[in-house]
């Protein structure tokens, strides 16, 4: 019996042939709606920073460097591809396009930087109304985020009981025996 | 009477005092609240109604200026009821009665809240560290509300996990955390007396993540799903829409029929995917590899089919709370209806090409050996308690999603070891098939154009919990969630499935043979992550090296541009 099914062990690689693909000497395309790197449209782009606030890896950062100019930085590093970005966009500014092989190693390549002349509200001397409801307004848009973008490290959604004292005082918490007495610091 | 309301007042009848509230949004559902003198009594009087233990949910509840409070969940299968009971501890005395003497399978969700929170548990038998890393500073306590997220202390060199002494006249054998035979990174140390297992004491936990601590203070209600789905590189969908039904259970949140049949097709795609890589790797793990080949070409097909339906071969990003994010039209149904007529017939030729032979038979029977009296003991869940002969299943007990609208068979075996184990898996995957074929004609007769996901309509309110069951591919996945302020949970806790599971290897070790160790840590299916090197051999000098950067550039270029 186990001999007969040997035998049908032998047949099943002779019946489905070769499957491997000769990837990557061969490229497969992605299938349709793959979500592979997102690309930003800079002529589409309102900056009203939709992505950055709801993107679950915290990878697309935000920073006004002056009244006009607002800065919108992709950093794919640790992009995740859920394409949630894409989805929110209300200008559809935002493409999950079928690029996958961004396998790299200079981060530059796969950081996408956008610089956004903006207009100044006369009224309120901001970009725009946060009184009225609007489509803005449901991607819980903050008025004015400053991220710090050569740490890149956002602040502006970081824990709201977070005191920088605390750091400090983790200092004196009792430690294994066998340590050494070290500050408790953070990178 | 219904059974909740049963429950309900023979709790109060019994507790009389010490019960505070009974609550539920939903009717299969049921919230007490009891006093922490009662916690002894209120678990074993809800065991001894039938209950099955799930797990245990500590978190600090400071924003009330309540303390601290541990969450026990309880599920009544037979009446498709889950129970959680929580009590209240104050921040000076962070003491409760540990339910582990009487619930061996508590021990765990016990010990965790003691890293985690600081709480101590008076009579736990074996209240030693199971999460925190070993040079974690004591005094520290991650998930309370103090401690920041991102907090980082230094690593100390000199400190070690102290494992138990081995019993006399056993030695011992250390297995990982990076082994040949373990695909993940966990420590066992396994005694054995020649070749025979006396015992093992499991060290895992190091690739903790803190996913938990990470949604309660930084991430939203909306950006958890895609989170949840990384916490496991097979079931990600599991735990999306898990997460997701415990925020709509806790919001009274009503999602649109067509995303609960979008999520059963996608769950059923994940449990074929997940069953012929599994079915593969026991393959592998038993040294027999035509079964790892032929189960995993055929689950490439799967791969493929779930890249063109949701953009991505794994972390499929399709849920959202709310329901979900793309919709599977009728050219899609097409692709899924050949791909499954496909997998179907490859799965048929394969499961006759090996059922009957001797190397797996020999391998797997009488392997990993759990009575059933064990397994519920241990409160094992999915194919590893259905094996012992525990009709289970989350699906058909409580129904979730669409599955309350199609009709499948709950495949149980009674062998009660490895073998088990594959001939429930194997079965599953022809469910899985045929669920799949009922949710697709549902969805081209009567759903047609309803919406894919409706939007949250003002902020969830605070303070609700929601308890959530999906049956993952290894067993039931239970999510926990209480609602928060700032549009996220104030905790969200997740139990996979081999969280109970794992608990009870060292009793299925027990008196088999060291070589049979890999199968049966195997059997359970622990989570596989491997990554690998381009290595070229020079065959006349059998010297090794690897490729460089640019060497590996080069060759693709030169050969690509060939083709």
């Amino acid at each position: 019996m186990w001999l007969w099914n040997k035998i049908k062990q032998l047949t099943i690689p002779s019946r489905t042939g070769v499957v491997t693909l000769r990837y990557p000497y061969k490229p497969r395309p992605a299938p349709a709606g793959f979500r592979g790197q997102p690309v930003w449209d800079h002529t589409k782009c309102i900056g009203c920073a939709g992505c950055a606030s709801n993107c679950p890896a915290r990878t697309i950062f935000l920073r006004d460097i002056c009244q006009e100019i607002r800065i919108l930085i992709y950093d794919s590093s640790r992009c995740t591809y859920c394409g949630r970005c894409a989805d929110l966009c209300p200008e559809k500014a935002i493409t999950m396009s079928e690029n996958f092989e961004l396998a790299t190693d200079n981060r530059q390549d796969i950081t996408q930087t956008i610089e956004l002349f903006m207009m100044t509200c006369q009224r309120c001397g901001r970009c725009y109304d946060l009184e009225i409801k609007n489509a803005l307004d449901k991607l819980q848009m903050l008025g004015y985020r400053y991220d710090s973008l050569e740490v890149r490290k956002v602040i502006g959604q970081s824990t709201p009981e977070f005191e920088p004292e605390h750091l400090e005082k983790t200092a004196t918490y009792r430690r294994p025996e066998k340590l050494e007495k070290s500050s408790c610091g953070k990178d | 009477m219904s059974r909740k309301e049963e429950l309900l007042n023979l709790l109060k009848d019994k507790l009389r005092g010490k019960f505070l509230a009974g609550s539920s949004l939903e009717d299969k559902r049921l919230f007490i609240d009891i006093k922490k003198e009662a916690l002894v009594e209120t678990a074993s009087l809800l065991m001894k109604e039938g209950a099955r233990y799930q797990m245990g949910v500590g978190y600090e509840a400071k924003k009330n200026g309540q303390g601290l409070a541990m969450v026990h969940t309880f599920a009544f299968d037979a009446d498709s009821l889950l129970v959680a009971i929580r009590a209240l501890t104050t921040e000076d005395k962070p003491e409760f009665d540990s339910l582990t003497p009487f619930i061996p399978g508590a021990g765990w969700s016990e010990r965790e809240y003691i890293d985690l929170l600081g709480l101590h548990f008076k009579n736990h038998p074996n209240p030693k560290r199971l999460v925190l890393s070993d040079d974690w500073p004591e005094g520290i306590y991650p998930l309370r509300q103090d401690v920041p997220y991102d907090l980082m202390p230094p690593s100390a060199e000199e400190v070690a996990f102290r494992l138990d002494e081995a019993p006399p006249g056993s030695s011992i054998i250390p297995f990982g955390p990076f082994h040949a035979c373990l695909h993940e990174p966990a420590h066992f140390a396994v005694y054995v007396d020649g070749e025979e297992i006396k015992g093992c004491e499991y060290r895992g936990f190091m690739v903790h993540r803190g996913i938990e601590k990470l949604a309660a203070t930084e991430l939203t209600y909306n950006e958890i799903p895609f989170v949840a789905e990384r916490i496991c590189g097979i079931c990600g969908s599991v735990h999306s829409v898990n997460y997701a039904q415990a925020v709509e259970a806790a919001s009274g949140l009503k999602i649109p029929r067509r995303a609960e049949f979008i999520r059963t097709i996608m769950l059923e795609i994940e449990r074929l995917h997940s069953h012929l890589m599994w079915l593969g790797v026991a393959g592998h793990l038993i040294g027999f590899d035509t079964v790892f080949m032929q189960a995993w070409r055929i689950r490439e097909k799967i791969m493929w089919l779930a890249e063109s339906l949701t953009g991505n071969r794994k972390t499929y990003g399709m849920v959202i709370v709310g329901g979900v994010r793309r919709d599977i039209d009728l050219t899609k149904a097409d692709l899924i209806k050949k791909t499954l007529s496909e997998v179907e017939k490859d799965m048929l030729a394969l499961e006759k090409a090996i059922i009957k032979d001797k190397a797996i038979h020999r391998r797997t029977k009488g392997v990993g050996y759990l009575s059933r009296e064990k397994a519920v003991e241990w409160n094992l869940v999915g194919p590893v308690a259905r094996a012992r002969g525990l009709d289970m299943d989350a699906r058909r007990d409580h129904r979730y999603a669409a599955y309350d609208e199609v009709k499948f068979d709950v495949v149980v075996a009674d062998s009660g070891d490895v073998w088990g184990t594959l001939v429930v898996r194997i079965k599953e995957i022809y469910e899985a098939i045929k669920i799949i074929h009922q949710c697709l004609g549902k969805l081209a007769s009567e759903l047609q154009g309803s919406p894919l996901a409706i939007e949250i309509e003002g902020p969830v309110p605070a303070g609700q919990q929601g308890l959530s069951v999906v049956e993952a591919p290894r067993g039931e996945a239970v999510h926990y969630v209480l609602t928060g302020d700032d549009n996220r949970p104030e905790r969200w806790r997740v139990r996979a499935p081999t969280y109970p599971n794992l608990q009870a290897v060292p009793d299925m070790l027990l008196n088999n043979k060291l070589a049979d160790f890999p199968i049966i840590v195997g059997s359970i299916d622990p989570c596989i992550s491997c990554t690998d090197r381009v290595a070229v051999i020079d065959r006349k000098t059998a010297a090794d090296r690897i490729l460089s950067r640019q060497e590996l550039e080069k060759l693709s270029r030169e050969v690509r541009s060939k083709t």
